[in-house]
Parts: C-alpha cells; structure tokens; sequence
C-alpha cells in the first residue's frame, strides 16, 4: 500500500570559503557606442555567470544586459578570479565588476558633468543616459559621453577593481571568528508517497523557499534550485560509490550509479526570498550550493511521516526502507508518524 | 579503460532499426520555417538590468548543438592520451617498464612521474602526485601516460606496461583509519584536518536540559556526474609559451598548480577554460593538465586528454562520505539548549580540498539555530579510497541531513509541529552563530513561512 | 574498412571507417557534426541522442556501417543560430539549460516525442526525456518549455509550412 507523507527541512548556507583569501578582480570597458565589455578570471560552468556578471555591470552603468559582452575564463586576458566554486561568484566576483564598473562611470559622469554644466555628484546613469538625479530632463545619451571620453577628452572609460570578502579569523581553540561575510537561507517541504510492500519512495512534489539576497536574474535563481533539488533527491534516495573488499568501486559508470531522471524529479515550486545584503552587490547573495542541502532531510523526514521509519544512512534505497519498515512492524502497526 | 557496451543494449540499437519504416521521415527541420525571435530578446534590452529574467546570452548555441565545449575542439597533428591506473589500493611500486610500449602501434610518447619537474599537486597540501612514482595509495593513481594517434592505440598500448608491486595494508574505513595502529598512509598521521568550535559551555546545557537526544547519521561516497568528463588539451606556441585548455573551473589557481607542476614562470603559460559541461566542484583542480603538457612538449604535437565516464568516478573527486554524531538537549518546551557535534570526514587518500570541507561542515553543523551551547569537532581521515574533495556544500549536505533528521525526531518526540520547532530555534537578524559572528540580512523564517505556506503545510494533512 | 553514405541533415555523406567506428565517432570526427555529445559512451546518458529513419538512437551505441543507406538527423539539422526550431525557441524562451551539454540529445528526444505524438501529456514527456539525463536543471524548465509549445499547438491555428 501506498502511503503519504511530508517533510520539513531549513538550513543556512555561507557565501565563500574559508581558508585563505578569496579575491576577485574585474576590468569594465565601456565602448564608444555606450556598450560595454567585462573582463573576468571565472569560468562558465552552466551556472549562468556570464549572465549574471553582465547584467550586474549593466546596473552600475544604467545599459541594459544585452549592452554588456562578458569575457571570461582566460589567463591571459582576464584578471583573477578564486573561481567559479564555493557560491562565491555573484557575491565576490559579482563586486569586482561592481567596482570596475563604478569606476569607468566616475569617468562618465565626469565628462557628463561638463556637457551638463553639473557637478558629476548631481548625476546618475540610467536608461542609457547620464541625467541629473533631480532634474531628470537634463540629460545627454550614455552613448554620446562615453564616445566624447574617449575621443574629444582622451579618457577612455575604463575601471578595473577587485573585491575580498571582510572577514575575522577563526581562534583555533574555539572557533570563534567571522568565517564568512554572508549567509544564505532556505526551507524545502517533500511530498513522497512510501510503498510499505517495496520500500519504494517516490517524491510527489517540492516546494522550495530560497533566500539569495537581491535576485540577480530570478529565472536562473529558479534554474539552479531545481537542479540542486535534482542532486539531493538522487543523494537521498540511489546515490552512492560502492566499494569491494580491495577498494575498488563497485560502480563506476552511469548504468548502476543511477542520477535521477526525467521520471525521478517531482513538480519542483520554487520561492525566490529577496533579502538585501548590505555587502552583496545590489544586496545579493549567492545561490549554487545552497539548493540540495535542505533536499535530503525534507525527503528523509517525509518518509518517517509516511511510515514511521528513520533511515540515518543515506541512501535511502528500497531495500533499506523496507527492512526499516518490516522491524517497525513487529514493534507497531504502520502509519503516518 | 575499455568501453564496455552491453549485449542487450547493441541488440537494443539494432532492433530499433529494424523496426518498420518510419511513417513521418524526418525531412530536415520540418517545422523551423518560423523566424526565431530577433537574437536578444526584449527583455535582454531592459533597464534596469538587475532582477530582469534576462535570457542567458550562451543558450542559444547550447541548442543549437554549437557551443564549443573541449571535447569539440580538435588541432591539426593533435594526438591522445590514457592513463595506466593501480591495480592496488595501496602498494609499493618496485619498478615500472615502459620498453615494450614504444613498440606499440601508433604510440608517439610516454611520461612516468619521474619526467614530471614538480610531481606533486593540492589545493591545500600538495600531497597527491602527478603520476605515482614509488607507492599508489587508492586505484585511481595514475601510473604511466601514452600519447598515440588514436584514441584507442593509446589505450591497447597501455597493456604493454609493466608495474611491479608490493601490496601494502590497506585502510577504507575512516574510523578504523584513525586507529594508531592502522596503515600510514601518508608519512603525517591519518587524521589530517580538523576543526573545532566551543560556544557556551555545552556539558552544563546537558545538565540542564530535560531531555536529550543522541544518534549517529552517516552519508555516502557521491560523484558529482558532471555531464561533460573532464579534459585537458596542451599546445606549445612557437614562441614557447604553453597554452592549455582545460575543463578548470578556477584558472587563476589552476594557472599557478600548473607552475609549479611544470617549473614554468606563469607568464609563460595562458590556461583558457573552455565552456564546462557541468562542474559541481568536480573540476576545481589541476589533473591531466601537466601530463597534456608534458606529452605536448615530449612529442612536439598538440596532445588531448578526456577522461572516460569511469575515470571520471575513479580519478577525479567525489562528495566526502561523513559519520556524524549528533547529541542535542532540549527544554520540554522544544528549545534547544545544547549541541555537541563529532564529525569524521573520510578523506579519501590525498588531501584536495578536505580541509575547506571540514571546515565548512564544523561551521554550519549546529544548524540555523539559537542554541547557547554548542561543541563541534571535525576530522578529516586518510583512507585508501578515492579522493574526496570540493563537491557542491563543502559537507553542508551531510550535516544538514543530520541536524533537520534529529530535529524531526525532537519535534515527533515532544509533539510539537516540525514548522513550529524551527520557527521558535530558528536564527533571526542579530542572531549569534556557533563561531560568534553576529548574523545580518537573515531570511531564514521568511524562507520557512513561505514553503509553509505553498504546501498548505498549516492546513494540515495532504 | 568500410565505405558508409547516408543522408545526414539531408546532405549525402561519405565515410570510409573501420569495422568498430561508431555513429558517434563518425558524426564528430568524420564530419565534423559536433553537436552530439560524448558522455559515457555506452548508452546510458543520452547526450549522443540522434534519429535515424525518424526515430531517436543512442549514436555511441550504433556502428557507422549500422547506418549505411539511412536517414540521420542530428542537432544541426533542427536549426541554426539564425533560425531556430519551435522547440529551441522555448528552450531558449526558458533558459532550460545551464551547461548544455545534454541539451542537443535532449532536444532530439523532445523532437521525436513531439514528431510521433503531437500533444502528449507531461508524464509522456517525461517518459520521452527518461533516457537524457541531465545534472543541471532537474529536467523542469525542459519540461515546462516543452508543455509549453504543446499548449500553443493546441491552442492555434497550425500555419501550413
């Protein structure tokens, strides 16, 4: 027989790691059409930083995303970067090219400032233009500053900056310190349906509540959610690298180290929590990792809800909920909780 | 490592193409007269940029099967690399011939550990070699490495490798590997990263808790699956300076492994990732890059390296297997007064990035919540498996399943809602975390009310 | 050796390869169709999905010499960066993909679902998609772009072609 059940989980997550500096450094060019070139040592890895970088870098500079070409993953041509690890990318490297950014607007403004007859404090890019923050009537095409920089006042906008996360170091003795400049949230709620004759679970449904700070791009947020869902359902219940007597991996490909498919992976109902980090840029966070973590104990405690079972060694495999089940049984009758 | 295709899925294949003729030949896009949307997409466009759904400005080659991932890249004269890996856990090596494989056909050349300038990489301790010289420590070290003209030339040239062993005692069991008596693996004692962290005085939350709950979580040996395997692609310029590509998630650091590996000033090298198939951590080290390199440099040819699916389980990182004991003490009331957490990560048998792992899962292992007293311990253990490292969380997933496991059972056990238990524990702005750093931007209770409320979890049963 | 020619994309191709070559090989390394991917090389992860005689294979698990006299369809014959099939111009509607690396076997699949069955339902597609596997996105805004053009078929006039 089929049984229901539903499991809550929560869990924090730090933006960065920990053990030395984690630097990263940006050049923002603005052309002389008012577009816009970032130069970046990160590294696309399906995560959406080209996006994201990009689309940061439009912000500062008041252009839209498709105004900004992001050039990446190079040694000899982008700045460094600690790399695309560590949900670190959006909040550390997404500052530099904050910076960088800021930094060839200061030259904007400037420029601006004498077409204007303003003080650059005055004005403010936005919606291709540079224009007075108080009198938004007063304006002059971004595009026009950015070619009289570079052409009529010989200063090519150009910024380049880096950015390294403030924080304390932990005492050896105790650990006490500030690890971590920010911290992300979330909660995930699995619906499974137990099979107490197979031990067979299958996730019915997750909902899904993440706190990323400001979303960058909430489609991509959204993206990266149900992937990590994804991963934590197959390390919930198939997962894992088996090993014989000598130490070799009983395993090692795709045909008996199942992943879930297609058929594995549930409605996914993603919430984007907005927060505003004071350090992140435009109060982002981050989002990668974040994603499975909560995804194993919502399934875990769903399957308890549904038999009465605690499986405390992952995976949760048919066999194993089963044989659970079956030791319940003699103690008492199956059922929710 | 030979590609192995079952019986029935080759019978599969061809039993498709006996099926009768298909009725709806497929002419070639039958249905793509439509016009695709200009190339950006109106919200591309817009300001401001920020919290736009922009449309990602690479998936257009992604589905249009163009994306130039590693793997599609391919340069003229360019030749192929495998890998002889242990056939032990844990040996000697007494000696390694090569001779024979010269005769192979189509093999051009090899590199042992020996040729290697530095051999031995890490991203905390440079503990793991390029290729094994005089001892293996799990089966995924590589051994001899040949450069042959196909792909499959280097691979039946690898049979003509001789490796002599001495089988040394192996350990696969962290907590056994922690024993004093148990096998070195390395010349340092087994146990090589560990953190702690004390709030509070947690023996005297024991003491006044009404209730206190114990259980031991563990968690399995995870590979990340990263779509595309792991590869490298080295080319000599003729200036000299090395240019490699590689599926490296982080080339700064990447760059400068490279370095040292090869003794080469870092402007002499330019390391271009290319578009990854998939990382999840998997692909935040160095590892065929210095033998591409040094095979490149050996035969004066442009030289590629692509890992198999299996080599991709065996020879890469995978996600640290953790043994978690948790103690937790409670007031009748559901508030968490005590927390004592002993953690033993297995490392696997080199380094790589265990340290940052036992790091992270000491730090989060107490969970979201206001807990006066708190006692964490991490350790991380040589083991004759594979390496452990970097792998989406940094150990945050293992702890996570042990934490929200035993606060289901606290909450069960008092009869109070899981909801609720998490909303009177859960951190709020200000909070103060186990290592003392005051808390900000906490949405923690935002993020636990609104999944609530999507599931219709306060409206009771399913 | 052995000589192979089939109509690939709707071109005539030649290819002189040994006994053992796959599909795969042949299409990547013999004329230069790089789309299909190379994931695990024995038929379990999809990446390498193409249609022969209209119906979606696994290209590492058939032989070149398999396909002689055949029709194969791969990802470069559904659309090309200027023009784009109505199911990539979902996917990219969605973002469906991080990496991509599945997406080209993914998308053949969607194809060959949609070409035999019209309007299927989501577990049909999710059917379709089971033998794709993909780490990225767990599968849902692949799913949801897909559900996404049935809907609009069903909902519009179909243009003649």
């Amino acid at each position: 027989m089929k049984r229901p059940g539903r499991g809550i989980a929560c869990m924090w997550y730090p933006i960065g790691f920990t053990v030395a500096a984690n630097p990263s450094s940006a050049v923002v060019k603005v052309n002389e059409d008012g577009t816009a070139t970032v130069l970046t040592g990160t590294v696309e890895v399906g995560q959406g930083s080209l996006t994201v970088l990009g689309q940061i870098a439009a912000q500062e500079l008041g252009i839209s995303a498709d105004d900004v070409h992001v050039v990446s993953a190079d040694t000899d041509i982008a700045p460094m970067d600690t790399g695309a690890i560590a949900s670190r990318t959006t909040f550390v490297t997404g500052n530099a090219v904050r910076l960088a950014a800021a930094e060839a607007k200061t030259i904007l403004l400037e420029v601006a400032s004498e077409m204007l007859g303003m003080e650059p404090g005055e004005l403010e890019a936005a919606d291709h233009r540079i224009r007075a923050k108080t009198f938004p009537d007063k304006q002059v095409a971004l595009a026009e500053v950015a070619a009289r920089a570079q052409i009529a006042r010989g200063r090519p906008p150009l910024g380049s900056a880096s950015f390294n996360p403030p924080t304390i170091s932990m005492d050896p003795e105790t650990g006490q310190g500030k690890p971590f400049a920010a911290y992300v949230y979330a909660t995930q709620i699995a619906e499974v349906e137990v099979d107490d004759e197979t031990g067979e679970v299958e996730v019915l449904r997750i909902c899904a509540a993440h706190d990323s700070g400001t979303a960058i791009n909430p489609a991509l947020v959204e993206g990266q959610v149900e992937g990590g869902i994804a991963m934590g359902i197959g390390m919930a219940l198939e997962e894992e690298i088996l090993f014989d007597a000598e130490g070799r991996q009983v395993n090692p490909n795709l045909t008996n180290y199942l992943i879930p498919t297609s058929l594995d992976v549930p409605r996914i109902e993603v919430d984007v929590i907005q927060s505003y980090d004071p350090l992140g840029p435009f109060g982002a966070k981050g989002v990668g990792e974040p994603t499975l973590v909560p995804t194993m104990p919502a399934i875990l405690n769903a399957i308890h809800d549904a038999v009465g079972v605690r499986i405390t060694d992952l995976p949760a495999t048919a066999e194993k909920v089963l044989m659970a089940i079956k030791e319940r049984a003699e103690v008492k009758p199956l059922g929710r909780g | 490592m030979p590609r192995k295709v079952t019986e029935e899925k080759q019978a599969e294949a061809q039993q498709l193409l006996e099926a009768p003729p298909a009725t709806h030949l497929p002419a070639v896009a039958p249905d793509s007269l439509p016009k695709a949307p200009a190339l950006t997409p109106e919200v591309n466009k817009q300001t401001p940029a920020v919290g736009q759904r922009v449309t990602r400005p690479d998936i257009r080659t992604h589905i249009t099967g163009t994306t130039r991932y590693i793997d599609d890249l391919s340069f003229p004269g360019m030749l192929h690399v495998k890998i002889l890996r242990s056939a032990h856990a844990h040996a000697r090596i007494l000696s390694i011939n090569v001779d024979a494989l010269h005769k192979m056909p189509g093999v051009v050349a090899t590199l042992t550990g020996e040729e290697v300038p530095v051999n031995s990489f890490g991203s905390t301790y440079q503990d793991q070699p390029v290729l094994a010289v005089d001892r293996v420590r799990h089966r995924g070290d590589g051994i001899v490495a040949v450069a042959a003209e196909t792909e499959q030339q280097a691979l039946e040239a690898l049979d003509a490798v001789k490796v002599d062993y001495e089988p040394l005692p192996a350990v696969f069991d962290p907590l056994e590997a922690m024993d004093p008596d148990a096998p070195k693996i390395h010349r340092i004692d087994n146990v090589y990263a560990s953190k702690v962290i004390m709030r509070g005085d947690v023996d005297r939350g024991f003491e006044e808790s009404d209730q206190i709950f114990e259980r031991r979580y563990t968690t399995p040996m995870i590979e990340h699956v990263p779509l595309e395997p792991f590869a490298a692609i080295a080319l000599w310029e003729p200036d000299g300076q090395l240019h490699v590509y590689s599926t490296n998630g982080r080339i700064t650091l990447g760059r400068a492994d490279l370095a040292r590996t090869l003794s080469l000033p870092m402007n002499r090298i330019r390391l271009t990732a290319t578009i990854i198939g998939g990382n999840f951590g998997g692909k935040n080290e160095i590892r065929t890059e210095p033998i591409v390199a040094l095979l490149a440099k050996k035969s004066g040819r442009p030289v590629k390296a692509v890992y198999t699916r299996q080599e991709e389980f065996i020879a890469s990182t995978t996600r640290h297997p953790l043994v978690m004991d948790y103690k937790t003490g409670i007031a009748n009331d559901g508030r968490l007064l005590a927390r004592s957490v002993k953690l033993v990560l297995d490392g696997g048998a080199y380094a790589s990035w265990s340290e940052t792992t036992v790091g992270k899962a000491a730090i989060l292992a107490a969970g979201p919540y206001r807990i006066p007293n708190v006692r964490v311990e991490g350790r991380a253990v040589y083991t004759n498996k594979t390496v452990t490292g970097a792998m989406r969380g940094f150990g945050a997933p293992q702890v996570a399943f042990a934490y929200e496991s035993q606060m289901d059972e606290i909450a069960y056990s008092l009869g109070i809602d899981p909801l609720e238990i998490r909303l009177l524990n859960g951190f709020e702005e200000g909070s103060i975390s186990p290592t003392g750093q005051v808390l900000q931007a906490v949405a923690l209770k935002e993020t636990l009310l609104m999944a609530a409320k999507r599931s219709r979890w306060r409206e009771g049963d399913l | 050796m052995h000589q192979v020619e089939a109509t690939v994309n709707g071109a005539t191709r030649r290819a002189e390869v040994s006994p053992e070559t796959t599909l795969l090989s042949t299409l990547r390394d013999s004329w230069g169709l790089t789309g299909s991917k190379l994931g695990c090389d024995v038929g379990d992860c999809g990446a390498c999905t193409v249609l022969v005689d209209g119906l979606s294979v696994n290209s590492c698990l058939l032989l070149a010499v398999q396909v002689n006299g055949r029709e194969v369809v791969t990802i470069e014959g559904l659309g090309g960066f200027e023009y784009l099939h109505r199911l990539q111009t979902a996917f990219e509607r969605l973002s469906s993909f991080q990496c991509g690396f599945c997406a080209p076997g993914m998308i053949i699949s969607a194809k060959a679902l949609l070409d035999e069955n019209p309007a299927p339902t989501e577990p049909e597609i999710r059917e379709a998609l089971a033998g794709n596997l993909c780490r990225c996105t767990g599968y849902t805004k692949v799913i949801d772009a897909i559900t996404e053009i049935c809907r609009d078929r069903a909902v519009a006039v179909e243009a003649p072609a």
